[in-house]
């Protein structure tokens, strides 16, 4: 199954987001592949705590090999190869867990047919090796986005199992911009419609998560007065009905990330032990990762009304 | 008010769910499965689904997140709604005959015969009863405007073929039990001197004058009534008992039989609605049946059946004719209840019916048709006290809000519950039937509430609701604690320790009705409060003292002076402004604002005294 995760801006969270599900479907046993197609700020590589690639590959990466310089980009065993320590201890029963980074200093380019085949080739190699292949596109709409939708639109991904997943902030902003990014004028479906995706088809393979939301019947939200959760409370519902006008709703809701400290203050992995050893992370966020992993991969969860 | 609607419902939720759902859904329960249990059972979701709009499950984008925890065995916000469609599916399916038209209507396992042991024949089981009807009106309305708004999420084409079919059967099934409720209803008609006439005059001479007066005025009194039902009454059963209501000394009652009546002609409809059974009911109203179908055609003409858009024209049309019905009706026990200057007869209780059973029972019936003609006239505060008094002595005498240490009569109401014979029954062979009733206190419930959202005057009001509270503490009592169905109703030893220890099996019957209790309960919370003229009028003085003095503190330009103070002056000006916003929906918040912006007026005030001594 190949998941592709955009967001409608940036700053929602979608790489640490994206890094921390294929790391749970690692944990949960599945070989799990990261490719970082955010070609204009290429980050996974902090995210994951590997030294030489902190802002991307130096020229080996998937940048270079959607252009056509080289033969196959690199790949890295992040069990091996990450500085964290507690990645390190690489527990039994695991999958694979491998990041294809992009080159650092690059930015967009537009699509040619033969970057088009390169990710076509890319993409079925990818899902004939690994049970779940995330692929991190950038923020909004993007060359990249266009890219894959016609990739994914050949016969040869016909097949294919593909997912989209837009991951959005709970406000007001967010929500008018992450349904005019899959519904909107040039937004996803109209982009895929263009190169041959039917629309409706297209549109029941799209799925919202929102990130880093506040959750005011949370029990660590005791700081807050009760004049505040009764606002956020109004907001919530307002929120909620904007969200359904701009057909965000619940009904295409695949998960909800709480707002945690860790993440706020530094994009990275949430380990077991952040939550065990240091306590630093909240148990809710890694369970909220965890449902996510699960549901993202279940097929049930993905039938629509 | 000592209930909270929300988490109650939301507990009935959990249980219902955790108990219907096993995989699929599960209907049965204590009386057994019947067109009219299982409908109970799933109007126990359905009800609050479709009358209050915070547990609307009909909008998946919009399912509050404690409604989803609640109903959690029925799956996530998507699958619900979807095998609720399920369900109702299923329903409608297996209460259609072989034909895959006709509609079935049976009482089922809610018929027994009167003598106990006797064998029921299936012929009799078969039988359509108006309880079946009536509900039927209720889940179908509520069906059918869940999948029209269900519908309206739903891209995929399995799906939506699903949502239509359910939809298709739901308003032949609404048809159909219109015709039925139409073929169901009656005009008994007697001479003053027969043994009909006699106990209703009995009933009505509260005053004991002479039988020929009462006769003479009580003729004046139903005129109208006596005139619209021989000249509008044309279609169903009662249509060929007008032309016998002129002649003189005559009286008659209408209202709803137990089944359809016996020789009741078919109702013409263009509508599919299959098969018309002929009829073997007794020609004469029963008072339960009577209510039941008041209920379900005030929800036909009720203002979300309207706004929808529920009914079809051909539907429409039933509907007013059963409406028709239902205010003759209405209107005539009103009469009856009220007649005469003194004492009225709905007072002395236990009200007697023309056959001479008598029951208090009866009497709360009555006053919940009385309840309705008077909200329909704006009735006087004193005429609603009056029936407020009868409510109170109802739960007393039923041992709801008095004590029940030693076993007695009283409590039968409660458990096993009242039998009435239904005439006619025997007529395709096998014993006579009876049918039981135990609902006295949720419908005595859901009257004192009633009243207490119709009355304008306080102290009425805080009496009818601190008894509802009361009967709500014996409802909550009598919850099932123990078994598989904890959580849902009835177990009367709950109230009355003397009473066999048994049944823990849920009666979706009760707690069916207990949900509507919830429901009314949540619907009269929603209203604004009552406003009060004295608090009002304090409120305006409060508000016009504070006012004064914050103007002056103003004027003296001490604000100008003192950063502390100016923002503490800031303060109370926006205090102010709120009360004033709020004094006429909220007088008694405007009181509270408008006290504390006094006090510390005041504390400046004094402060300045300290300096003088």
């Amino acid at each position: 199954m190949i998941i592709f995760a955009t967001s409608d801006k940036g700053g929602t969270g979608r790489s640490v987001t994206s890094s921390n599900l294929v790391y749970r479907q690692a944990l949960q046993g599945k070989d799990a592949c990261y490719l970082d197609f955010d070609f204009g700020s290429p980050t996974a590589g902090a995210i994951f705590d590997l030294s030489d690639v902190q802002a991307g590959s130096d020229g080996d990466g998937l940048h270079s090999y959607l252009a056509g310089a080289i033969p196959e980009p690199r790949r890295i065993n992040v069990w091996a190869e990450t500085q964290r320590e507690s990645l390190r201890n690489r527990p039994a029963g695991v999958g694979r867990l491998t990041l294809v980074p992009s080159d650092r200093g690059r930015g967009e380019f537009p699509s040619t047919p033969g970057i088009v085949q390169r990710c076509v080739e890319l993409l079925v190699r990818a899902d004939e090796e690994y049970d779940v292949v995330l692929v991190d596109l950038s923020a909004g709409r993007s060359y990249a986005t266009e890219i894959v939708l016609e990739a994914t639109a050949r016969p040869e991904l016909a097949d294919v199992e593909a997912r989209w997943v837009v991951f959005h902030r709970w406000t007001r902003q967010h929500i008018v911009a992450a349904g005019s990014l899959v519904h909107g004028a040039r937004g996803i479906l109209d982009i895929g419609t263009a190169h041959g995706h039917k629309r409706a088809e297209l549109a029941e393979k799209v799925r919202f998560v929102r990130t880093a939301v506040l959750d005011p019947a949370a029990s660590d939200q005791a700081a807050l007065r009760p004049e505040q959760l009764v606002w956020l409370d109004v907001c919530n519902m307002r929120l909620k009905d904007l969200a359904v006008t701009n057909k965000v709703g619940q009904v295409k809701l695949l998960g909800i990330i709480p707002l945690d400290p860790v993440l706020q203050w530094q994009e990275q992995l949430l380990t077991n032990d952040d939550v065990w050893l240091h306590r630093t992370a909240n148990e809710r966020t890694v369970n909220a990762f965890e449902d996510l992993a699960k549901k993202i991969v279940d097929v049930d969860a993905w039938e629509g009304l | 008010m000592q209930i909270k609607p929300r988490q109650q419902l939301l507990d009935i939720w959990r249980a219902t769910a955790r108990v219907s759902y096993r995989d699929g859904w599960v209907p049965g329960g204590l009386g057994g499965s019947n067109s009219i249990s299982d409908a109970e059972q799933l109007l126990c979701i359905m009800a609050p689904a479709t009358e209050i709009p915070l547990f609307r499950l009909d909008q998946p984008d919009t399912v509050t997140d404690d409604v989803l925890e609640a109903l959690r065995p029925l799956g996530d916000n998507l699958q619900i709604p979807q095998r609720l469609l399920r369900a109702l599916y299923d329903y409608l399916h297996r209460y259609t005959a072989a034909d895959k038209i006709t509609p079935i209507f049976s009482g089922g396992t809610y018929f027994s015969p009167e003598q106990g042991g006797d064998k029921v024949e299936q012929e009799q089981l078969d039988m359509d009863v108006v309880d079946s009807f009536s509900i039927s009106v209720t889940l179908t309305l509520a069906i059918i405007g869940f999948t029209k708004v269900f519908r309206q999420v739903v891209t995929r084409a399995a799906l939506l073929r699903q949502v239509e079919e359910v939809e298709q059967m739901a308003n032949r099934r609404l048809t159909a039990a219109m015709a039925g409720l139409l073929r169901s209803f009656t005009v008994n008609v007697f001479t003053a001197d027969s043994p009909f006439g006699q106990e209703l005059v009995r009933t009505v001479n509260q005053e004991r004058r002479a039988t020929h007066v009462v006769v003479d005025e009580l003729r004046l009194a139903l005129r109208e009534i006596n005139a619209r039902l021989r000249d509008d009454v044309t279609i169903g059963s009662g249509a060929s008992e007008g032309s016998e209501l002129d002649n003189p000394n005559r009286l008659f009652e209408c209202g709803w039989s137990w089944g359809v009546v016996r020789d009741a002609p078919k109702i013409e409809t263009s509508a599919e609605v299959g098969e018309q059974r002929d009829g073997v009911a007794q020609n004469a109203p029963y008072l339960y049946f009577t209510t039941v179908a008041l209920d379900a055609i005030q929800a036909l003409s009720s203002e979300r059946t309207r706004l929808l858009g529920l009914l079809d024209p051909e539907q429409a049309r039933l509907a007013q004719s059963l409406q028709l019905r239902f205010e003759l009706t209405r209107s005539y026990w009103t009469t009856i209840a009220t007649f005469g200057s003194g004492r009225w007869p709905l007072e002395d209780l236990p009200w007697r019916a023309t056959d001479g059973i008598e029951f208090d029972y009866f009497s709360l019936l009555i006053s919940g048709m009385v309840m309705q003609s008077m909200l329909a006239v704006r009735a006087t505060n004193a005429n609603l006290r009056r029936v407020a008094d009868v409510l109170e002595e109802l739960a007393n005498r039923s041992r709801i809000t008095r004590r029940s240490t030693e076993p007695e009569t009283a409590v039968g109401v409660h458990f096993p519950g009242l039998h009435f014979p239904l005439e006619g029954s025997d007529a395709l062979g096998g014993p006579g039937l009876q049918w039981t009733v135990a609902d006295i206190s949720p419908t005595l419930f859901k009257r004192t509430l009633n009243l207490a959202s119709m009355t304008t005057d306080g102290p009425t009001r805080s009496r009818m609701l601190e008894l509802s509270d009361s009967i709500w503490q014996h409802l909550s009592i009598r919850v099932i604690r123990h078994g598989d169905d904890h959580g849902l109703w009835d177990w009367a030893a709950g109230a009355y320790a003397y009473l066999p220890n048994g049944g823990s099996q849920v009666s979706w019957y009760y707690t069916k009705r207990v949900v509507d209790c919830l429901v009314n309960a949540a619907n009269v919370i929603n209203e604004p409060p009552l406003r009060s003229e004295l608090l009002l009028q304090i409120a305006a003085d409060l508000l016009n003292e504070a006012d004064h003095l914050y103007d002056r503190e103003l004027l003296s330009g001490i604000a100008i002076r003192g950063e502390a103070l100016r923002v503490d002056l800031e303060r109370v000006g926006a205090e102010l402004k709120r009360a004033r916003a709020v004094y006429r929906e909220r007088p008694g918040v405007a009181v509270a604002v408008a006290e504390e912006v006094l006090r510390k007026l005041d504390r400046l005030a004094a402060a300045r005294r300290a300096d003088i001594g």
